[in-house]
C-alpha cells in the first residue's frame, strides 16, 4: 500500500517518462539494482550450464597464470590453471546460497522471536532480548571460527554460524515494528473480538511486519555475503579447492604485486553484488519510511 | 567501580557530600548500566567457555604436536589443568578474572592481563584514529550535503557513500595495498612502527590500515547524519520557529539541527565503537598489525583458549563502555534529558 502511495508521489515530483511510461522506467532505482541482482543471480546459477566456461576446479598447472582474454578463458587462470570466470561464477553460487540462507533463517527465527517479545512484553520480552543481547555482544568472528574449526569448514556450517548473528539483528526490527503495531487500534479491536493471541500474531502482526523484515533482508544479503567472503578469506569458510569470492581473494593476495588481476577480479564480483542489494534496500526502506 | 555500582543503597541513610554525589542521577545511571553490564558479561564469558569446549584439540595436544604419545599429552594436561571438568576451570577463571587477572597463556606462559595491554594499544590506536579521520570528514560533508538537498555536493556525496559501504573492508585493504604500496610505493603495506619507536613512522605505518578502517564508517556516519539532518530541517518546529525568527539558514543547520542531530550520531558511534574493536581482525591480519584481533585469530590456532576467553572479554567489555558513554553524552548534550528523576 504505501509502496504504491510512494510510487505515485515519485512519479508526481520527477516526471521520468511520464505516467504512461514503463513501471521499470517511472521506477529506475529499483529496476537498475533489482536488474543487476538478477543478472548476477542468472549469471552464477544458469551461466556455468549454458556458457562454453571450463570447471572451476581440476585445471593444469600447464595453464597456470594465463592472461585475461587467452583462448577459452575470458578472464585467464589462476596458480593452479582454473579458469578465474568459471570460478567467479561458482563462488557466486555459494556465496548468493550461503547468504539467502542465512537470512531466511533470520527472518524465520529472528522474525518470530521478536514478534513473540514486542507483543507478549514482560517478562518473555525480557528473557528473549537479554539471550539476544549477549549474542550481540559476542564476538561473531569467535563463534564463527569455533564452528568452523569444530565442525568443520563447509557451506552448511558457515550458515549455522552466521544465523546467529542474523537473528537478534532481525528479532530486534521485528520487535520495534510490533511495539508500534500494538498501539494502533486496529490490534485493539482484534483482541476486543476475543482473537487468539498466535492469530493476531499470524494475521494481524506478521503481514505488517514483513515488508520492514524484507527491506532488512536485502541489506542483510550485502551484509552476509561480506562476511562469508570475510569467513572463507581467513580460511574458515567454503573450503578450497571449491571456489569462493573469499578464498579466491585471499589465493590472491598471495601474489598481489606480480598479478593483482587475481585479486582484482573477485573483488568486482563481490562488490557489484553487495552494491546492488545495498541500493535496493536502500531505496525500499527510503519508500516505507516515506523520506 | 565497586563505589559506582552501589551508588544508591548508602545515599538514603548517610547524608554527606560524597552520598550526594553518589546520589546524584550520573551515579545512578552509571550504576544501573554497570550492574545490567554484569549479566551480559556473564553471558558471553560463559557462552565463549562452553564454544570453546567444542573444539576438538586441546593446547597440550598443540604445544606437543602430533608425534606426542597419549601419555604425555596427559602429563601436560594435567599441568596446565585442562584434565578438570569444564565447569571447574570456568569458576576458577571467573574467580580470578574478578580480581583482574586473567590468568596465564597456556602456549608462552606469559600473563595474559600484560599481554593485551599491548596489543589492545594498538587496536584502540588504529580504531581512535578511524573515528577521528571519519568523523572529521564525515561531518563537514553531511552538513554541506544538508545545506541544499538535491544539489550536485548532495547527490555526489550520497553516491560516493553508498558504493563505499558496499566496499568489504578486506577489497578495500588489498586494493590499497595495490595502489599505494605496490603500484605508487607511497605507504609501507606491512612492517609495524612502535609509537614509542617513532610518531612519525608509527603514523606512516598506521595509513592504510587506518584508512580501509575510517571509509566505510565515513560512507556510514555521512549518510546517517545527511538523513537525520535533513529530516529535522523538514519536519521539526523547532526549525520553523528558528526561521522564523529570521536566522539564517546556515545558523539553523549549524547551531538547531546539527545540534539535535548529534544524539543519533553519538548512538551510532557507541554502537559502532563496541563491535569495530572486534571488527580489526582481517584488516591487522592484512597489514600484519600487533592488535587484539591478530592476537585472538592466533590464539585461536593454537587452542590457547585462556588468551582467546580474554580477548572476547575485553571486547564484551569494550562494548558496553562505550554505549555507556554515548548515553552519558546525551546527559550532558541535551538538557532535556536528565535520567534517574523519574
Amino acid at each position: 500500500m504505501a509502496v504504491v502511495d510512494a510510487a505515485t508521489a515519485t512519479v508526481a515530483s520527477r516526471p521520468v517518462g511520464g505516467r504512461a511510461g514503463a513501471w521499470w522506467l517511472r521506477n529506475l532505482e529499483i529496476a537498475v539494482p533489482a536488474g543487476v541482482v538478477a543478472l548476477v543471480v542468472l549469471a552464477c546459477f544458469v551461466g556455468p550450464l549454458v556458457l562454453p566456461v571450463p570447471p572451476p576446479v581440476g585445471g593444469s598447472v600447464l595453464e597456470s597464470y594465463l592472461d585475461a582474454g587467452s583462448p577459452g578463458h575470458l578472464l585467464g587462470t589462476d596458480p593452479n590453471g582454473n579458469d578465474i570466470f568459471s570460478r567467479i561464477l561458482h563462488g557466486g553460487q555459494s556465496s548468493l546460497t550461503v547468504a539467502v540462507a542465512v537470512n531466511l533463517l533470520g527472518l524465520a527465527v529472528g522474525g518470530t522471536l521478536g514478534a513473540l517479545s514486542g507483543y507478549l512484553g514482560g517478562a518473555t520480552d525480557t528473557v528473549i532480548m537479554r539471550v539476544l543481547d549477549v549474542l550481540i555482544a559476542f564476538p561473531s568472528l569467535v563463534l564463527t571460527l569455533a564452528v568452523a574449526q569444530s565442525l568443520g569448514a563447509s557451506q552448511t556450517n558457515t550458515v549455522l554460524a552466521l544465523a546467529f548473528f542474523s537473528i537478534p539483528a532481525f528479532a530486534r526490527i521485528s520487535r520495534a515494528a510490533t511495539l508500534r503495531l500494538r498501539e494502533l487500534p486496529f490490534m485493539a479491536a482484534a483482541q476486543l473480538c476475543g482473537t487468539p493471541g498466535w492469530r493476531v500474531l499470524a494475521r494481524h502482526v506478521a503481514p505488517n511486519i514483513a515488508p520492514q523484515l524484507i527491506t532488512f533482508g536485502m541489506l542483510g544479503m550485502g551484509i552476509v555475503i561480506v562476511i562469508e567472503g570475510a569467513l572463507s578469506f581467513l580460511g574458515l569458510g567454503i573450503p578450497p579447492p571449491a571456489p569462493s569470492w573469499g578464498n579466491m581473494i585471499a589465493q590472491g593476495q598471495q601474489s598481489l604485486s606480480a598479478t593483482p588481476m587475481l585479486v582484482v577480479w573477485p573483488c568486482v564480483a563481490l562488490f557489484v553484488t553487495v552494491l546492488a542489494f545495498n541500493l535496493l534496500g536502500e531505496t525500499l526502506r527510503a519508500r516505507w519510511s516515506g523520506r | 567501580m565497586t563505589v559506582a555500582t552501589r551508588p544508591g543503597a548508602d545515599a538514603d541513610r548517610a547524608p554527606g557530600r560524597l552520598a550526594a554525589l553518589l546520589a546524584s542521577p550520573g551515579a545512578r545511571l552509571v550504576g544501573k548500566r554497570l550492574l545490567m553490564a554484569v549479566p551480559i558479561l556473564l553471558g558471553v564469558s560463559v557462552l565463549t567457555f562452553w564454544v570453546l569446549n567444542l573444539i576438538p584439540g586441546n593446547a597440550a595436544q598443540q604445544l606437543l604436536g602430533p608425534e606426542a604419545t597419549p601419555e604425555q599429552v596427559r602429563t601436560l594436561e594435567q599441568q596446565l589443568g585442562l584434565d578438570q571438568p569444564g565447569y571447574v576451570r570456568y569458576l576458577g577463571w571467573l574467580g580470578s578474572a574478578v580480581t583482574g587477572d586473567l590468568g596465564t597463556s597456556l602456549v608462552s606462559g606469559q600473563p595474559v592481563t600484560s599481554q593485551i595491554g599491548e596489543r589492545l594499544a594498538v587496536s584502540g590506536e588504529l580504531v581512535g584514529l578511524a573515528f577521528v579521520v571519519s568523523l572529521g570528514l564525515a561531518i563537514p560533508v553531511a552538513l554541506l550535503a544538508a545545506y541544499k538537498p538535491g544539489r550536485m555536493f548532495d547527490r555526489v556525496s550520497m553516491l560516493v557513500s553508498i558504493t563505499g559501504l558496499s566496499v568489504a573492508n578486506y577489497v578495500l585493504a588489498l586494493l590499497l595495498v595495490l595502489l599505494f604500496a605496490v603500484e605508487l610505493a607511497l605507504f609501507p603495506a606491512i612492517g609495524f612502527v612502535p609509537l614509542s619507536e617513532s610518531v612519525a613512522g608509527n603514523l606512516h605505518s598506521m595509513a592504510l590500515p587506518v584508512a580501509a578502517i575510517a571509509f566505510p564508517l565515513f560512507c556510514f556516519y555521512t549518510r546517517f547524519l545527511r538523513g537525520d539532518l535533513v529530516d529535522q530541517l523538514q519536519g521539526e518546529d523547532y526549525v520553523t520557529t528558528a526561521r522564523a525568527k529570521g536566522i539564517g539558514p546556515g545558523q539553523v543547520l549549524l547551531r538547531h539541527a546539527f545540534r539535535n542531530s548529534s544524539f543519533g550520531l553519538i548512538t551510532v558511534v557507541g554502537l559502532n565503537l563496541g563491535t569495530l574493536i572486534g571488527g580489526t581482525v582481517i584488516v591487522e591480519q592484512i597489514f600484519a598489525l600487533p592488535g587484539i584481533g591478530q592476537l585472538m585469530l592466533q590464539a585461536i590456532n593454537t587452542r590457547d583458549f585462556v588468551v582467546v576467553q580474554a580477548c572476547v572479554l575485553v571486547f564484551a567489555i569494550v562494548a558496553v563502555l562505550a554505549n555507556l558513554l554515548a548515553d552519558l553524552l546525551y546527559a550532558v548534550l541535551d538538557p532535556r534529558i536528565r535520567y534517574g528523576s523519574r
